[in-house]
């Protein structure tokens, strides 16, 4: 049988907890960094089927930009932290000390990236620190990498690793909101357990 | 111009002409198109996976390399195309993340289905005659049944036609 499938309310609330206060700490680290108020969702665990993942967290050709990070040990997974392209510029620009106007749209673009980049990483860092927390495992992670496409091309990692061993993907989502700008500027942040590594979890969470 | 089918994640569509087929944002998944010039019938699927090995069930053919080719080869002649006269093109398999290390490995999925796909299609003997495969973006992708103008899109890079 599909294992992903077969995980009831019980695991999906253990999962869904996991993302709550993984959420919460990665908000908070968030909130530090840019010195605002950030608001957080309350997290979605869902098990969604593979072939529905492009287009369900929006349209699958809006430009966004993503920053992943992986973890590979007692738990691995990836973490996203994706924010529609045009709002990622003015989170970049929030912890930039320079003035971008005058560069070359390449320089900027890379400023933008390396700024992007380390907000990424602390926010999945923190992510993940609760999460280490909560189950006492070391999660060493890698370096961020940073995608700026479609949404659809960049959640087709979902799919296909999700897709190797099933129908379903499980995926845990929220949305991240800075508060206090003229604009709306929220990003979403989304775990992609490897399904082999869910088992391990619950059983360490002392619910399987 | 035909209303766009739209072929999502490991569906598989054939049609006679006219037909316009249309897949949004692949990544490391493949669009291949394979048609048949004289009578204007074409096919597109939308893959995900090189191999169908490991998996228990296969409720889509279209998910996996191994399976779709064929499937979408058979379909084809069984619209009346003789097998000799088809082509194809083909686009995707890219890997959007790079990291260093062994964790790239899991990332590598585009390239495995690049290469699953070729394969598969040397197997059916189906002479590929066009594609843009590889790289870090994603792209979307057009066929349209009355040029066989496979469209391909990638953001920041503009259009391309092969």
């Amino acid at each position: 049988m599909d294992p992903v499938s077969g995980f009831t309310s019980i695991h999906m609330d253990a999962i869904k907890e996991v993302g709550n206060i993984g959420t919460g700490n990665a908000a908070t680290a968030l909130s530090r960094l840019l010195g605002r108020v950030v608001e957080m969702d309350v997290p979605v665990a869902e098990l969604v089927p593979i072939y529905d993942i492009p287009a369900r967290y929006g349209s699958p050709e809006t430009p966004v930009c993503a920053v992943l990070v992986r973890t590979d040990g007692n738990f691995s997974c990836s973490l996203i932290f994706m924010i529609e392209e045009d709002k990622a510029e003015t989170l970049a620009d929030l912890i930039s000390p320079l003035d971008l106007s005058g560069m070359d749209e390449e320089t900027q673009r890379q400023i933008r990236d390396s700024a992007l980049s380390e907000q990424g990483n602390i926010i999945l860092g923190a992510f993940l620190n609760a999460l280490s927390v909560i189950t006492g495992w070391v999660l060493p992670t890698t370096a961020p990498a940073v995608a700026r496409d479609m949404l659809g091309s960049i959640m087709d990692l979902a799919a296909s690793m999700f897709g190797v061993i099933g129908e379903s993907a499980l995926l845990v989502r929220t949305n991240l909101t800075v508060k206090g700008l003229d604009k709306e500027l929220g990003g979403t942040l989304i775990m992609i357990p490897d399904p082999g590594s869910l088992e391990a979890l619950l059983s360490k969470l002392g619910v399987l | 111009m035909p209303q766009p089918v739209h072929v999502g994640m490991a569906d598989l569509v054939v049609s006679k002409h006219p037909a316009h087929l249309v897949t949004l944002g692949l990544g490391s998944c493949i669009g291949l198109v394979i048609y048949d010039q004289l009578s204007k019938t074409v096919g597109m699927v939308h893959i995900m996976l090189p191999d169908s090995r490991e998996a228990k069930d296969i409720p889509k053919p279209g998910k996996f390399a191994d399976t779709a080719v064929p499937l979408l080869v058979g379909e084809l002649i069984r619209l009346g195309v003789n097998r000799s006269q088809l082509r194809a093109k083909m686009a995707g398999g890219a890997q959007m993340f790079s990291m260093p290390g062994k964790t790239s490995a899991i990332f590598a999925v585009g390239a495995r289905n690049v290469e699953a796909t070729l394969k598969m299609l040397a197997t059916e003997n189906v002479r590929l005659v066009a594609q843009d495969t590889g790289g870090s973006k994603g792209r979307s992708v057009e066929f349209d049944s009355d040029t066989m103008k496979f469209t391909v899109k990638t953001l920041g890079s503009g259009t391309k036609e092969l």
